[in-house]
């Protein structure tokens, strides 16, 4: 009897514990994704993931769409010099040496607590950015920023001192905050008075008090009034398992017909991995996932795993998957190997059949030939495409001493009375494809002579800085492989600000320093890892970077990619692709170009066929 | 016994300080911190931002300063924040990862215990039996299936085969509210990594149980308790059994701790947030306060845990007295 009893006491709880969730039921949508934001505080984070997710209850004074297309978001229109609310000035030379910029938000943009969004958002946004005692992540475009002033009570002018030809872009390059260019004053207002009070009794404690007080505010964590921009409001955080949010009804932009046609509910689920994550999209549970926690996939594969239903789409991702060669001089390893020489990497990706390492390793990728990738201002689709060549590979080896004079397949030469074999140290992080990478790379390599040793570190330790900066010290001795973002030709990728120079020429007066090398001298500080120092291209960079005309700054970028890719100062592999999957019907869920930044630019278009939603992506 | 304890919980806090010394020279060791993460997929991350930053956290300094700077604050009860999640770590330690380990690895516990004791001892009293081989051949089986294909084929044939059944992973459905469905829905998030992480617990356990049963029940005294008359169960539960416990007792409680650090792999394959997966999150990330909370209260628990299992000791075992 009691058996029996307990059989129904779980049969019932068992029961009361089904429960429908997304799907076009219940007109909501369960996204499943790999990465968890950190916080959601609006000038802090870097991730991808926070990008997405911000993007669901925020959007900024413009966005991207799925064209590439900049459009106004909380803005009432792009400020441009035709409609007189961009102002530039130039010095005799024609060379822009600063800009105004005036925004008017729309009258009907709220805050999701029905407070008007306003010119002092937009000011307290730049305030808390730019007080030095606040962590803030990265200053490189509020840093431009001069001054910005209230006109109105909507319309707002940012004076920037140095020219931005990004100052009406996404992605933090506007100046203000990091994620979605304004942040609600009236909720982070008085947590910003608070902290600063703390941090002025007691300064010593400032990083505990902005970990503690700042960064774990309840805005910040979600315990506590989350106020956002966008199209859904914040409803709960249950940190490691999921978000919700909930549609606005009074948010300024909508999809054709009603709005009960369109999603109600998103809930984005944190499901670390693959596998199980894969499992909840066939079980149901999960019914889209966002571009990062597929990565890697075999698009075919989960095609025929998913079937009809689920469409399995694949995009770029705007990240280029690329060889870094130690060229410092002071590393007697790589020197030896003659690695500072254009010939021995021209010799290398030569002897790599990039075809078909992207197809096995990172399915959907496709071939790179540049720092930049298709859309970047400037992007040159004519390069030398550097194709498989073994011949031009042995022979540019041979031209430079290699020989296999005892047979053993692998190259030799004699420097000063010592042997040296050609084994290079090859490093990147644990993840799946790399791994196969390393071991594709060996196979290929060992057909050229050269014997490539791999080693596979967690992420953590491969981008330290103690170990990628310390190249002159050779603390990695050939090279190291890891994906960098393309130019993107939009903030907070500036073109030209990748790893690839050396002098930062624009400064007056200009100092021999090399700031972006990391040496003993500047503390091994800087980006440029390899250690590649060209005048030609830090001079290119310069000109680039003070050009504001769009054509004129795109030839000069055309020329540093020219030069690039004849230097190979990095050998770059392929631009990774991105995979979504989402269930039929589900329409609108468009990710934009990779000069967006974020997949989840238009949630207010979001919805299901099924319940009457218009596909307008 | 009241002197043994205090003398063994006071000896507790050198050790706790010396463990306490040994994993932060350790986390400061290993390359990387907290500034790294911050830079990684940011592009407009500066080398003023990186040195800044390292300043500001006190990240610049030698690990002892930066290492006293922790004990004192954590003296003062403050573990620092997680810079993963911005909330305190002891809090996002305490409240959000352990209680959920604490029921999973508690009701496996529960769990293995109930089906191993029994399993083993039957096992035993059926030597080269039926019962005995059908025991040996799934406890073998449960020894070789890894957890995590274990897990990942019951979520197949549960939540993708009979979709719906059960879910797939996490801890609970997002929206679900009231109390008997939040505990159905809770239950329902249970079951399978309960049943997975118990199945190679069970396996062990079973075949331990079972050896230590075989030899206790051939040793002089229960051939004396036969032969006073009394009856079998007597014997075999109020003697054998009482003494071929003890070596699983000492079993259980070293693996205990283990338990609360250990479950990394189920939590991953069932989405399951608890402390294993905080830990190596925490450190692959370089979230030095999470690891360090995480890894003082894993020390604390092996070290409590060791006396508890000489307490236990003591208990069931007449012959063992402290003094």
């Amino acid at each position: 009897m009691r058996y029996r009893m307990s059989v129904v006491v779980l049969g019932i709880l068992l029961a009361a514990g089904l429960a429908v969730l997304g799907g076009p039921a219940s007109n909501n949508l369960v996204i499943g994704a790999s990465q968890e934001p950190s916080n959601l505080c609006p000038w802090e984070g870097a991730a991808d993931t926070k990008e997405n997710l911000m993007g669901i209850f925020n959007v900024g004074l413009t966005y991207i769409d799925s064209s590439g297309v900049l459009q106004p978001g909380l803005a009432t229109e792009i400020p441009t010099e035709s409609n007189g609310r961009l102002v530039v000035v130039r010095d005799a030379t024609g060379q822009v040496t600063r800009q105004q910029v005036v925004w008017t938000i729309r009258e009907d943009a709220y805050w999701s607590d029905g407070v008007p969004i306003t010119s002092d958002d937009a000011i307290f946004t730049f305030k808390v950015q730019n007080t030095q005692e606040m962590m803030v992540t990265t200053r490189a475009f509020s840093n431009l920023v001069e001054e910005i002033v209230k006109i109105d009570d909507k319309t707002f002018r940012i004076t920037y001192g140095t020219p931005n030809l990004f100052y009406s872009s996404v992605g933090g390059s506007i100046g203000l905050a990091r994620f979605y260019d304004i942040a609600p004053k009236h909720i982070w207002g008085p947590v910003y008075d608070q902290v600063m009070a703390q941090i002025a009794a007691k300064p010593e404690n400032a990083s505990t008090i902005i970990e503690g007080q700042f960064l774990g505010a309840p805005s910040s964590t979600g315990t506590g009034a989350v106020v956002g921009s966008g199209a859904f409001k914040f409803v709960e955080w249950q940190i490691n398992q999921f978000i919700r949010f909930a549609r606005r009804a009074d948010f300024f932009l909508a999809a054709p017909g009603p709005a009960s046609n369109y999603l109600q509910e998103i809930t984005v689920r944190y499901i670390v991995a693959q596998p199980t994550l894969l499992s909840g999209i066939m079980a149901g549970e999960i019914e889209a996932c966002d571009d990062i926690s597929l990565a890697g996939m075999e698009p075919a594969v989960l095609r025929a795993q998913l079937g009809s239903q689920a469409v399995v789409e694949v995009t770029a991702s705007g990240f280029i998957e690329k060889l870094n060669f130690n060229l410092f001089p002071s590393c007697q390893v790589a020197a030896d190997l003659l690695l500072g020489d254009k010939r021995t990497r021209q010799a290398i990706i030569q002897a790599i059949d990039r075809d078909d390492l992207a197809r096995t390793v990172y399915p959907g990728a496709t071939v790179s030939n540049s720092f930049l990738v298709d859309g970047d201002i400037g992007f040159d689709a004519a390069l030398n495409p550097w194709p498989y060549n073994l011949a031009a590979a042995r022979t540019l080896l041979a031209d430079l001493g290699w020989a296999d004079s005892d047979g053993d397949g692998t190259l030799e030469r004699t420097v000063g009375g010592r042997a040296i074999e050609f084994r290079l140290h090859w490093v990147a992080t644990t993840a799946d494809f790399r791994i196969r990478t390393g071991e594709i790379l060996q196979e290929m390599l060992a057909d050229v002579g050269i014997k490539l040793e791999v080693e596979n570190l967690p992420g953590s330790v491969v981008f330290s800085s103690e170990y990628l900066n310390h190249g002159s010290e050779c603390t990695w001795r050939g090279i190291v492989e890891y994906a960098e973002a393309g130019g993107i030709g939009q903030a907070p990728a500036d073109p030209l600000s990748n790893e690839l120079w050396a002098n930062d020429l624009l400064e007056v007066p200009v100092d021999a320093e090399l700031e972006n090398t990391p040496l003993p001298e500047n503390s091994f500080g800087g980006t440029n890892i390899m250690g590649w120092v060209s005048a030609e291209f830090d001079q290119l960079r310069a000109d680039a970077l003070r050009e504001f005309d769009p054509d004129k700054r795109s030839a000069i970028v055309k020329l540093m990619q020219q030069l690039y890719n004849e230097e190979l100062p990095t050998v770059p592999l392929y631009d990774r692709s991105e995979i979504v999957v989402k269930m039929a019907g589900l329409v609108n869920y468009t990710k934009g170009t990779a000069a967006a930044r974020t997949q989840f630019w238009n949630t207010w278009e979001w919805g299901w066929a099924q319940n009457g939603a218009v596909a307008v992506r | 016994m009241a002197t043994y304890l205090v003398r063994r919980v006071l000896q507790l806090i050198p050790t706790l300080f010396v463990i306490s010394l040994l994993l932060f020279g350790l986390l400061a060791m290993k390359p990387g911190d907290p500034i790294d993460e911050m830079r990684r997929g940011n592009p407009g991350f500066t080398q003023a931002d990186y040195d800044r930053l390292r300043e500001f956290y006190g990240l610049d300094k030698p690990w002892y300063v930066q290492y006293w700077r922790w004990l004192g604050r954590v003296v003062h009860g403050d573990f620092g924040t997680s810079r993963q999640f911005g909330r305190p770590a002891a809090e996002y330690v305490f409240k959000y990862r352990l209680p959920n380990t604490v029921l999973l690895s508690g009701l496996s516990l529960l769990l293995s215990f109930s089906v191993a004791v029994p399993a083993g001892v039957w096992s035993a009293l059926r030597q080269r039996g039926f019962v005995d081989y059908t025991i040996t051949v799934v406890s073998f089986v449960g020894v070789s299936i890894p957890i995590f294909w274990m897990g990942i084929m019951l979520i197949y044939i549960f939540a993708v085969q009979f979709r719906g059944f059960l879910p797939a992973g996490g801890l609970a459905t997002p929206g679900v509210t009231g109390t008997w469905p939040i505990l159905g829905d809770r239950l329902r998030h249970l079951l399978l990594p309960v049943l997975a992480l118990s199945s190679l617990q069970v396996a062990q356990w079973t075949r331990f149980m079972r050896s230590s049963m075989l030899e206790t029940i051939q040793l002089d005294f229960v051939v004396t308790a036969r032969s006073k008359g009394l009856s079998e169960r007597q014997v075999i539960f109020k003697h054998a059994l009482r003494n071929a416990i003890l070596p699983l007792i000492t079993l259980m409680g070293l693996n205990v701790p283990a338990l609360f650090s250990g479950a990394i792999l189920t939590e991953t394959v069932f989405n399951w947030p608890g402390m294993g997966r905080a830990i190596y999150d925490a450190i692959l990330v370089n979230d030095f306060n999470v690891a360090m909370v995480s890894l003082m209260f894993i020390s604390l628990l092996v070290l409590l845990f060791n006396l508890l299992t000489d307490i236990a000791y003591a208990l069931v075992d007449p012959r063992i007295r402290y003094g």
